[in-house]
Parts: structure tokens; C-alpha cells; sequence
């Protein structure tokens, strides 16, 4: 149905962008899992009386997670371009944009893996410590296993919320859906690439979610029929 | 009914031998207080705790919730410390352990939990073997040792399944499988069979007396369920306020309970209701014609002698049994039995007094007409 409305050159636009998203999205999430998960482990477990107890840093850390994730993400963006150049060498571009994506997903990440550790019931914590666990076991063999089915679905959450944060990335000549839409869909009224750009998000959006569903409900062996 | 015959020299005033075998655990003088936060003052869980358990042996705590329990049990494997007093393990004293040297030692001693605390993520099978996957076990031992416990605790075919798919008594025999995973000498039940209805009570208890008899493992527990010490115990320990009001073998305890909280946990498990329909008749003042409703309270050997029959035949009066229950505690008969008899002299006088030449306790309810 798209080649009366959209021609082959648009369409070529709208699967390198959508490569581009899914690059972007894909390499930031999981760089904000590998930074996040560390951080939301502590912020869990590091308040006073808990596993590793180191109060003054959780609340350091925590004041620095608060202050990232209240930054609007289009500022974060521009403020911190001197970062984003030190480590892609580059401020322009779609690998660039990775580097602010990044920034803004590890505190959110760390967050929500926070609050699913969070969630474990402290009973499991006790067994294990009865049983002569380290902390880090505990942290290995219960605390992550335990969270794992919510982390998948906060994970899940992330992504699709960077999904949205990629569009921004165009103000700072990162490509993507979210770049196109504006600069063809909007700047040069050409709707049909808006809606083209909207029907694949929500596309994507709804993949990634029913993969994220499908897979914490795998990881959930708490609701199995007894 | 059966239950294991202890070494009475175990028994506090028993005395048969001159010196019992050291305790495998012993408080002295435990206090234990939480630092107050704020404006809250400080918050004394226990205090001047003194208790003994002796190896072997099934040792039960009861008290009502916030009487200290939890925190009795917690401080036998570090996850409580002591604010006061000395904690001697084995003879060893480990009052101001660190938290490494509690960890080595946690090995030693396993623990069971009101809520089974099973991780929902593995298998039963890997539930039990993480204790082991903790103290470093080499895997193929992991397998056989799992092997043998599932074994022992009944659940060989569910070694597959996922603790959501278990009942409560299977999660709590898993429970007590990776308990004693790691060959424990000590194991601590936390009201380990208040989440489980009364058939599923009485099965783990008798599991727990199994390994209680054939492993030699020390028991303390504690609950809030008179029936528990009644069925598995030999000694019980009555906690209120954070302090231990009275101690004792069981059978001298439930029989003769000295304090009051002690009497009131005991009313559950022995003690005989007046039943309703008579309870609204009976009044103090005898009046002529009436009987007089007596409360026989049986312990020890004369729960079998046949009371009600003799006192028919030498006293001549008619007995009409009104309640009654004769029950076991720690292998021994006990009970009571609720009668009425003719409020009538000399007759009476005689029953009292052939009731009490057979040391039963017996009292005088009041009278009905």
C-alpha cells in the first residue's frame, strides 16, 4: 500500500532510521543495564542496618540519580555535550547520541532495579543469612534471581521509554524515527512520513512490550498453578 | 503418644547422674536492647535470660507475639547479637563474634521459617541445595547429599517443581531439608508450623521428632501453640515481657504451671470447659437438692487408675461424668475431667477425701440444681 504514497527514496529514509532507533536503543539500554543494575543493587542495599550499609553514599548517589532523572532529557542532551565528545569524539551524530541516551537510562534503569530488589521479601534475605551467606551471595543467588521477573519488566519499561527519548536525539544531529518525523514529516509537511514514523514506533513499542511480558512471565515462577 | 524416652539426668531434678553433659547452647544473663531512634527511647527485647538446651533435646519457647521469642532464636545464630550477657555454643563463647566469624558457624546450625522462606526462583531440588552451593560444596556432592535429604523429608518426586506449586507442609519439608543440608547439630524453628492447619502441624511435627530421634539434632523452637510443646518437647521455656517467667520439662509444667501466663497457655491444651449449658446454672451457695460439680485433675500414673468406678463402689454416690479429657504430654497421661455428684454429707466429704489420698487435684466448681 506504501509505494503510491511513499517513494522508494522516503521508504529507504524510514528503515535506515528505523535501524538507526533500534541501534541507539538497543546499545543504550543495555550500557544503562550494565552501569544501572550495579547501581540500583547498591541503592538497594545500602542504607543503614542493610547487606553492604554505606548511608553517606547511598544518599550521595542517590541525590545524583534523583538529580539526572529530573533533568529534562533534551537538556540533558545539550549539557552535556563536552561529555558526549570526550568519549565518542563527536557530538554529532547517531553513535554520539548513544552517549546521552546512556546517561539518562542508568539512573532510571538503577531505579527500577532498585525498587524490584526492593521487593524481595526480607524472609529470603534472613534464610540466606542463616544459612552463612556472604553478601554478595546473597546478592548472586537470591536478591537478583529473586527481582529477576520485575527487573525484566522495568527493563522493558526502559526501553520503550528510550524509544521515546531517541526521538529527541535529532536536536543534536542523531538520526532515527523521532529525527525524521520532524525534519520530513513536520518541517517539510509531508504527513504521510509522520504517519509512517508513528506507525513504526508503535510497532516497535508493542514488540518490545509483549517480548518484555512474555519473558517475565517465563522468569515468574511464583504464579504457576499449584 | 510414643514419644523418645530422654536421659531423665537431662531433667532438672531428676538427679540421677551428679553432672549433666554441658548444654550445646546456654544463655546467661542475655539482654537485649534496641537503640532508640529519634524520639523514641530505647526498646528492651529481653532481659536477664538464663536458659539452658541441652544436646539432643527438643527445647521450646512459647510466649505471645512481642514477648521476645524472635529474637531469642535469632541471637543462637548471630542474626540478633546480644546487648547483655554471654552466649556459650558447644562451650564456646560467642557473645562478641563478628559477623565473618557468625557466618562460619550459621553452617552448623539450621533454621525454619513460619513462612518457609523457599526461593520462588529455584526448583525444590535447588532449593535445598543452595546452602550447600553457599558453603562451597562440590557439585557432585550437592546432587547425592540433595538426593538423600529429599529422600528423608518425602519429597523425592516434587524435586522438579517450583515451591508455588507446593501445599504449605511440602514447602515446609523442603524447608526443613535445606535446613539440614549442611549437617547441622542445632536447628531453629521460628513457629514453623503456625502457617499450617492442624493436620499439616502434626505431620511436621512428627517430622521434626524424626530428626530430632535418628540425627541426634538439637531443637529449640518457639511458637505461641501450647499443643506444639505438648507434642514434640521436652523441655519448654515460657517467655513474657522479654524475660523467662518459667522453665521446665514439660510434663512438670503443663501439669503444674506456676505463673500465670504459663497457666493460661496450659488452659488451652488440658483444661476443660464448663460446657455452656451448664455454665449459666451453676451457682456458688449449695442449696438443698443440689449436686456439686467438681473439677478431677489427673497427672501421672493415676490418669489410668479407674477413679470414677471406685468412687461408685466404696462411697456409694452416683458420678455423672459432665466433660472430660485425658490426654499425653511428653509420653505421660494428664488431664481432667469435669463430674457432678450429690451435694449430700458425709458423701462428700468422702470423695474429696479419696480423691486426694490418689494425689488428684480436685475442686469444687460450684452447684447446680
Amino acid at each position: 500500500m506504501f509505494p503510491e504514497i511513499i517513494s522508494p527514496q522516503i521508504l529507504a529514509l524510514i528503515v535506515q532510521a528505523t535501524l538507526d532507533t533500534l541501534q541507539m536503543v538497543a546499545i543504550a539500554a543495555s550500557l544503562g543495564t550494565l552501569f544501572g543494575l550495579p547501581l540500583g543493587v547498591f541503592l538497594a542495599t545500602s542504607k543503614r542496618g542493610e547487606l553492604f550499609a554505606a548511608p553517606v553514599t547511598n544518599a550521595v548517589l542517590g541525590t545524583l540519580v534523583n538529580a539526572t532523572r529530573s533533568t529534562p532529557f533534551i537538556i540533558l542532551v545539550v549539557a552535556i555535550i563536552p561529555f558526549t565528545r570526550l568519549i565518542a569524539g563527536t557530538s554529532i551524530g547517531t553513535q554520539a547520541a548513544i552517549v546521552p541516551l546512556t546517561v539518562a537510562s542508568t539512573p532510571f534503569i538503577a531505579r527500577l532495579i532498585e525498587g524490584a530488589i526492593r521487593e524481595v521479601d526480607q524472609g529470603l534475605v534472613e534464610a540466606a543469612r542463616a544459612m552463612g551467606a556472604t553478601p554478595v551471595q546473597i546478592v548472586r543467588k537470591v536478591l537478583v534471581p529473586e527481582a529477576l521477573p520485575a527487573i525484566a519488566l522495568g527493563l522493558t519499561l526502559a526501553v520503550v521509554s528510550l524509544i521515546g527519548f531517541s526521538a529527541m536525539v535529532g536536536a543534536v544531529g542523531g538520526g532515527g524515527l523521532g529525527d525524521l518525523g520532524i525534519r520530513y514529516g513536520y518541517q517539510r509537511f509531508m504527513p504521510e512520513v509522520m504517519a509512517a514514523v508513528v506507525a513504526v514506533l508503535i510497532v516497535l513499542v508493542q514488540a518490545v512490550q509483549s517480548i518484555g511480558d512474555r519473558l517475565a512471565r517465563r522468569l515468574n515462577k511464583r504464579l504457576r498453578h499449584a | 503418644m510414643n514419644a523418645p524416652v530422654k536421659p531423665d539426668a537431662f531433667r532438672v531434678g531428676a538427679g540421677l547422674l551428679p553432672v549433666s553433659p554441658p548444654p550445646i547452647i546456654r544463655f546467661e544473663q542475655i539482654g537485649k536492647a534496641y537503640p532508640g531512634r529519634g524520639a523514641q527511647g530505647a526498646v528492651t527485647a529481653l532481659t536477664g535470660i538464663d536458659l539452658d538446651v541441652p544436646k539432643g533435646v527438643i527445647v521450646g519457647v512459647i510466649g505471645r507475639s512481642g514477648a521476645g521469642k524472635s529474637t531469642l532464636i535469632r541471637l543462637v545464630n548471630g542474626l540478633e547479637r546480644a546487648t547483655e550477657g554471654r552466649l556459650l555454643i558447644d562451650g564456646e563463647d560467642v557473645t562478641g563474634l563478628t559477623e565473618a566469624g557468625w557466618r562460619s558457624r550459621r553452617r552448623a546450625t539450621g533454621m525454619i521459617f513460619q513462612h518457609f522462606n523457599l526461593l520462588s526462583s529455584r526448583t525444590v531440588f535447588d532449593n535445598v541445595a543452595l546452602p550447600l552451593e553457599i558453603a562451597g560444596t562440590p557439585k557432585a556432592e550437592i546432587g547425592e547429599k540433595v538426593t538423600r535429604l529429599l529422600d528423608l523429608v518425602g519429597l523425592t518426586d516434587k524435586r522438579g517443581r517450583y515451591p508455588a506449586e507446593l501445599s504449605g507442609g511440602q514447602k515446609q519439608r523442603v524447608g526443613i531439608a535445606r535446613a539440614l543440608a549442611t549437617d547441622p547439630k542445632v536447628l531453629l524453628c521460628d513457629e514453623a508450623t503456625s502457617a499450617l492447619d492442624p493436620e499439616t502441624t502434626k505431620a511436621i511435627l512428627d517430622l521434626l521428632k524424626q530428626v530430632n530421634r535418628d540425627l541426634g539434632i538439637t531443637i529449640l523452637l518457639i511458637t505461641h501453640e501450647m499443643p506444639v510443646i505438648k507434642e514434640i518437647c521436652d523441655r519448654v521455656a515460657v517467655i513474657e515481657d522479654g524475660r523467662i517467667v518459667e522453665e521446665g520439662d514439660v510434663f512438670s509444667v503443663l501439669t503444674r504451671p506456676k505463673h500465670p501466663t504459663t497457666a493460661r497457655f496450659v488452659e488451652a491444651v488440658t483444661g476443660v470447659e464448663v460446657p455452656a449449658y451448664l455454665a449459666g446454672r451453676i451457682h456458688e451457695q449449695a442449696r438443698p437438692g443440689d449436686d456439686t460439680v467438681l473439677r478431677i485433675t489427673f497427672t501421672g500414673e493415676n490418669a489410668t487408675a479407674p477413679v470414677i468406678s471406685r468412687l461408685s463402689s466404696t462411697i456409694g454416690v452416683d458420678v455423672n461424668i459432665l466433660a472430660g479429657r485425658i490426654d499425653a504430654i511428653a509420653g505421660k497421661p494428664f488431664g481432667s475431667l469435669l463430674v457432678s455428684v450429690p451435694t449430700r454429707e458425709p458423701e462428700l466429704a468422702a470423695i474429696l477425701g479419696a480423691l486426694n489420698s490418689l494425689e488428684l487435684k480436685a475442686e469444687v466448681i460450684g452447684h447446680v440444681s
